[in-house]
C-alpha cells in the first residue's frame, strides 16, 4: 500500500469530517480543544497499541496477516457504505470536562471497527511507524478542522467531505481485500 | 448517557464477534513431523496399490457409507495416479512400487496408436486426450527417474510429438484428437494444457538439447495471458500443472510475464489453503465456511504451492514469497495428515481396506483425491525436514 493510500485509509477510517460534526463545541462554534486533543491522543494511543501488538494478537487469534487484511478490507467497505448512507453521526450526550475526550470523541466518533481492524492490518504489513504517521496525520487534520470556526465549515461542507472520505475508505478497503486475496 | 455508552459498546462487541466468526475464523494448522507425513504418504500409496487390479486399472472411487465402488473410469486420472506412484517410488525411495505401477503403465501401453511421427494413448471408450497423454509422458519421466531405465525413451519422444502436434499458433492446445477423422478437436481441456506444458518441460529436462522447451514456452505464455479469458473463467484458474511447469523450466526460462504468473499462482494457492485451514465443518463454522474441501482440490493447491516453493528457492525474484509459501505448505501437510482415514477409523466400515489411507469428501473418495494429496505431501516433505533441521 502506498503511503498516499494509507493516509486516505486513515482519513476515511477516522472520517475527520464526520467526526468533526459530532465533536462537542465551545462557544464560537470551535471544537472544545481539550476534548478534541485528548480524544485524538487516546485514539492515536489505541492505534499504536493495536499496530504494535498486531503480530502477537493475530498469532493468538490464529489468523494470518494476509487473511486478516481481507477481513479489514471488508469491514472498511461496510463502514464506508454506512458513511455514504449516513454521513452525519448520531448526536451523543456529552459529559463535562475531560471525560468528553473519551466519550464521545475517542469512542464512538473516532474509534470504530474500521479503525480497530485497519490498525491491526496495517500494523503487520505497512509497519507501526507508517501506521502511526498516517493515523497521526489524519488526527492533525481533525485538530485543524476543530480549530476552525464553523462559518466556513458549514454542515453542508462537512457532510460532503464526509462522503468523499467515505469514498476514499471504500477504495482503500477494496484494495486491502484484493491485496489479501492475492497475497500468499 | 450510560445507556448510549452501553449500546455502542454492545454494538462494537457484537460486530467484532461476528467479524471473528464469519470473516476471520481461526486458521487451524496442526503441527506435524516429517516422519508422520512419510507414514501418511506410505498409507496413501498403499491405498492406491490395494485398488490396482490385475487388468492394470485402479479403484476409481468408493463410497464408504453406502459401501459402493464406483463403476466410472477416466484415462487422465489413470495416467495421473500411475505418474504419482512413480513419483512416490522416486522421491520416497520405494523401488518395489515400480513393479506395481508398471501394471498401470501396461494398461496404457495396450492402447497406444501411432499417426505420422507421433504416438499416443487412447483410453478405452474415450477420444485421444491431450491431458492423459501429457500425464503418460510425466509418468514415464518419473519412472525413468525412479529406475534409470531408458527403455521407454522413444515412446516418451513419440508422445511428446503428439503433444506438440496439438499446439496451435497462439500457444493454445487442442484437448482431443479424433481417430475417426484423424484431426484434432478444437476444444481445450480444463487442465490438459497445463499438463502438456509440464510434460514438455519434463522432456526438456530428460533430453536436454532436443528442444522440448521451445514449444513449452509459447503455451506457458498462453496460460499466463489468454487461457482464462478464452475459456470463460471469471478468475484466474489456480493451475497446479502450470506451477509444476514453471518450476521444471526454472528461473532461466522465466521472463517477467512468466515470473509474474508464478507469483499470481502462489497467491491463488495461498488463499485456497488459508481458506481451507478455516474450515471445521461443524457448528457455525459449517454455515460460514461449509465442509472441508475436496481432497483433490486441497491436494492440488499443496502440489502447486510446493512447485512455487521449488522455483522460489532458485529465483531471487520470488524469494520474498518463501516464508509464506513454507507456512502454507506446513499447514497443508498438517491439515491433510489429520484428515486421512486411519486404520482405526477404517475398522468402522464394511471394507476397511478401501478406507484406510484415503481422504474422503462427504464419505466418498476418488483416485485423484489420494493422488493429489499424496503428491502434495511428498512435495512438502523437504520443507518440513528443513524446518526440523533448523534450516
Amino acid at each position: 500500500m502506498t503511503f498516499g493510500l494509507l493516509l486516505a485509509a486513515y482519513l476515511g477510517a477516522t472520517n475527520v469530517a464526520r467526526s468533526r460534526l459530532g465533536v462537542p463545541e465551545a462557544a464560537g462554534g470551535r471544537a472544545r480543544p481539550g476534548a478534541l486533543v485528548g480524544g485524538s491522543l487516546l485514539t492515536l494511543g489505541l492505534v499504536a497499541a493495536l499496530a504494535g501488538w498486531s503480530g502477537p494478537l493475530l498469532r493468538a487469534l490464529q489468523i494470518t496477516p494476509e487473511t486478516f487484511r481481507i477481513g479489514a478490507g471488508i469491514v472498511a467497505v461496510l463502514a464506508a457504505a454506512y458513511v455514504l448512507i449516513v454521513p452525519r453521526p448520531a448526536a451523543e450526550p456529552v459529559p463535562g470536562g475531560w471525560w468528553a475526550a473519551l466519550w464521545p470523541v475517542c469512542f464512538p466518533l473516532l474509534v470504530g471497527p474500521e479503525v480497530v481492524t485497519m490498525a491491526v492490518a496495517t500494523g503487520t504489513r505497512e509497519g507501526v511507524p507508517a501506521t502511526l504517521v498516517a493515523a497521526g496525520a489524519s488526527l492533525v487534520v481533525l485538530l485543524a478542522l476543530g480549530a476552525l470556526p464553523r462559518r466556513p465549515l458549514t454542515d453542508r461542507v462537512l457532510l460532503w467531505l464526509s462522503r468523499m472520505l467515505g469514498m476514499g475508505l471504500l477504495v482503500a478497503g477494496l484494495w486491502l481485500a484484493v491485496d489479501g486475496i492475492r497475497d500468499v | 448517557m450510560v445507556r448510549r455508552v452501553v449500546l455502542h459498546l454492545t454494538l462494537l462487541g457484537v460486530g467484532l464477534g461476528a467479524f471473528r466468526v464469519a470473516v476471520v475464523p481461526a486458521e487451524v494448522c496442526p503441527a506435524v513431523t516429517a516422519a508422520r507425513v512419510e507414514h501418511v504418504v506410505d498409507e496413501a500409496a498403499a491405498w492406491l496399490l490395494r485398488g490396482l487390479g490385475e487388468d492394470g486399472r485402479y479403484l476409481y472411487g468408493y463410497d464408504r457409507d453406502a459401501d459402493l465402488v464406483s463403476p466410472d473410469y477416466n484415462g487422465t486420472r489413470h495416467a495421473g495416479v500411475t505418474m504419482a506412484l512413480y513419483q512416490y517410488a522416486a522421491a520416497a525411495g520405494h523401488p518395489e512400487v515400480v513393479e506395481a505401477a508398471d501394471r498401470g503403465l501396461a494398461f496404457m501401453l495396450d492402447g497406444l496408436l501411432a499417426e505420422g511421427e507421433w504416438q499416443a494413448w487412447r483410453s478405452p471408450g474415450e477420444e485421444v486426450e491431450l491431458g492423459a497423454n501429457a500425464l503418460l509422458v510425466a509418468a514415464l519421466v518419473m519412472r525413468r527417474q525412479a529406475t534409470g531405465d531408458e527403455g521407454y525413451d522413444d515412446l516418451m519422444r513419440g508422445v511428446g510429438r503428439f503433444l506438440v502436434a496439438q499446439q496451435q499458433p497462439d500457444g493454445s492446445m487442442h484437448g482431443y484428437w479424433n481417430p475417426s477423422t484423424h484431426r484434432s478437436v478444437p476444444v481445450q481441456g480444463k487442465f490438459a494444457t497445463g499438463e502438456a506444458v509440464w510434460a514438455l518441460a519434463l522432456l526438456d529436462g530428460e533430453f536436454p538439447g532436443e528442444g522440448w522447451a521451445a514449444p513449452a514456452l509459447p503455451t506457458l505464455d498462453y496460460l499466463a495471458r489468454h487461457r482464462d479469458r478464452d475459456m470463460g473463467f471469471l478468475t484466474r484458474m489456480p493451475d497446479h500443472w502450470a506451477a509444476y511447469a514453471l518450476a521444471e523450466l526454472g528461473p532461466g526460462a522465466l521472463d517477467e510475464v512468466r515470473s509474474a504468473y508464478a507469483r499470481q499462482l502462489a497467491g491463488y494457492f495461498g488463499i485456497r489453503l488459508r481458506f481451507e485451514a478455516q474450515r471445521r465443518g461443524t457448528g457455525i463454522n459449517l454455515l460460514v465456511r461449509w465442509v472441508p474441501g475436496t481432497p483433490a482440490g486441497v491436494g492440488t493447491a499443496g502440489e502447486g504451492i510446493a512447485a512455487i516453493w521449488r522455483l522460489a528457492q532458485e529465483d531471487p525474484r520470488l524469494a520474498d514469497l518463501v516464508p509464506n509459501v513454507e507456512d502454507r505448505l506446513a499447514c497443508f501437510a498438517g491439515m491433510m495428515v489429520e484428515r486421512q482415514a486411519t486404520a482405526a477409523q477404517a475398522l468402522g466400515y464394511p471394507r476397511p481396506g478401501l478406507v484406510q489411507g484415503a481422504w474422503f469428501y462427504r464419505g466418498y473418495v476418488q483416485m485423484d483425491d489420494v493422488q493429489h494429496t499424496m503428491a502434495g505431501l511428498l512435495a512438502a516433505l523437504p520443507v518440513l525436514e528443513s524446518r526440523e533441521g533448523g534450516g
